[in-house]
């Protein structure tokens, strides 16, 4: 056998693939040649080549990595455990789901419905009682609004966010309550759709520190290409400087999508 | 205490947010990949970078990750993409200086050292390309079939390469030093596309 025929063998022979019989006939031409037996020799020799230990740095880096992840996901877990401290009669009773969203909407619908006839005839300024009832009107709402971002179905987690949109055009301040709710919606909802909801109601409340760092940090983590480009907008409408880095990453990234890359472009363009 | 899941178990479980296991698959991990990048780059820090930037992206991407499917070819399929994307941010103008010197092995004989060193400069002279088929099969242990997923061609044209690198590699560790290209220059040709 030549040379080139071999050549059709050797890889398998380095890795001992061979049959028997193979085998047999590329040793015969090893004997022969002494090219191709040189090539086998290095192959072995390339197993001297020591294994290198990485500095203890790296695994301090990767620690480092690892324990601020956990911390998210820390955060992530208290979150939802406040929330089910919210109506642990509910959740633990496990009726919650699609029942306690129409509950809730139910008192609510009373709620008003007894403000609305109160109104009708002007309540005493002395009664103490209109001041309760609004109280307790705006609990009821955080409750809809929180156990419907909880629900199954997309439209109605959306029903919730163009709620608290809503009350985002009456109220200066918003109930952080229902601002961390969102911005857990933000974090984990699977649905774009509501994801992008959630960047829109959340915008609406930028001059809140929290929330301002909740959208910043989202930018980070969110995957999907039309959040980011929502959430570049956003930035650049609230002239978020403190982005700029992380837009010139996804401009960088080649797995990053074009769109959003093109978007992160054009956001460190305007925001520098 | 030693876990003993299978990579893919580990990583299904890192998909579904329990971080704690990347930490298993780091332990396994570690080292091979920077072996992987430190032959490939000669540099130790450059690599150790590399490394950690193989987690992020674990962690990052863990979404991506299939479950079922072999951790270990999704895995340097990341410290590929890695790479290159190193390789495009700091695209040197001049030929990478490596700083891979060989560790000293007490029981070397002289003239065992002498052929490790000679190795080591071929190795790092070799075109990218043929450098990696080499270092994933002989050192990173991957079967041709997985080397052919990971690049996305025919097992036989992964045999071709190993078979030219080893050409190669026999060719350049006869050449005398001073006739040998610049480190780094042959890069260009196989990510530049």
């Amino acid at each position: 056998m030549n040379c080139e025929q071999i050549a059709e063998l050797l890889p398998d022979y380095l890795q001992e693939s061979l049959k028997p019989e193979q085998r047999d006939l590329v040793d015969g031409h090893l004997q022969s040649c002494e090219q191709c037996r040189e090539e086998i020799a290095l192959w072995q020799k390339l197993a001297l080549l020591p294994e290198e230990q990485p500095g203890p740095a790296l695994r301090t880096r990767f620690k480092a990595m690892l324990d601020a992840y956990q911390e998210g996901r820390w955060e992530h877990r208290q979150l939802a455990k406040e929330r089910k401290n919210w109506f642990p009669g509910f959740v633990r009773g496990g009726w919650l789901h699609i029942p306690a969203a129409g509950l809730a909407w139910a008192v609510l619908m009373l709620v008003i419905g007894f403000i609305a006839g109160r109104s009708l005839n002007p309540p005493n300024p002395a009664d103490g009682q209109m001041a309760k009832l609004q109280s307790e009107l705006a609990d009821t709402r955080r409750l809809v609004t929180i156990s419907l971002l909880q629900q199954q179905s997309a439209s109605e987690r959306l029903q919730a966010i163009a709620q608290a949109t809503a009350w985002s055009m009456s109220e200066q301040h918003a109930d952080p309550k229902v601002l961390a709710a969102l911005m857990h919606t933000l974090r984990s909802d699977n649905s774009v759709d509501v994801r992008l909801a959630a960047v829109d109601a959340l915008g609406r409340y930028h001059n809140q520190p929290e929330v301002r760092k909740g959208l910043v940090d989202a930018l980070q983590t969110q995957q999907s290409p039309l959040v980011q480009v929502a959430l570049i907008d956003l930035m650049v409408d609230l002239k978020e400087t403190s982005v700029v880095e992380q837009l010139k990453k996804f401009e960088q990234d080649p797995n990053v999508n074009p769109t959003v890359r093109q978007r992160a472009q054009w956001g460190v363009r305007q925001l520098t | 205490m030693t876990n003993l899941l299978p990579d893919e178990e580990l990583m299904s479980q890192v998909r579904s947010g329990v971080g704690e296991m990347l930490g298993v698959l780091f332990d396994r991990y570690q080292m091979p990949l920077f072996n992987f990048f430190y032959k490939l780059t000669g540099s130790r820090s450059a690599s150790e970078d590399l490394v950690q930037e193989v987690f992020f992206r674990i962690l990052k991407y863990r979404q991506s990750y299939r479950p079922g499917t072999s951790f270990r070819g999704w895995m340097y399929q990341i410290a590929r993409n890695a790479r290159v994307d190193a390789f495009r941010r700091q695209r040197p103008e001049v030929g990478l200086e490596p700083e891979m010197e060989p560790a000293i092995v007490p029981s070397d004989s002289a003239q065992q050292k002498q052929e490790t060193q000679m190795l080591y400069r071929a190795l790092l002279q070799m075109p990218e390309e043929k450098k990696e088929v080499l270092i994933l099969s002989r050192f990173q242990g991957l079967k041709y079939e997985e080397i052919a997923q990971l690049l996305g061609c025919e097992v036989n044209t992964v045999k071709t390469r190993v078979h030219r690198a080893l050409q190669e590699l026999r060719e350049l560790f006869h050449q005398p030093e001073n006739a040998r290209p610049a480190t780094g220059k042959s890069l260009e040709g196989t990510f530049g596309s």
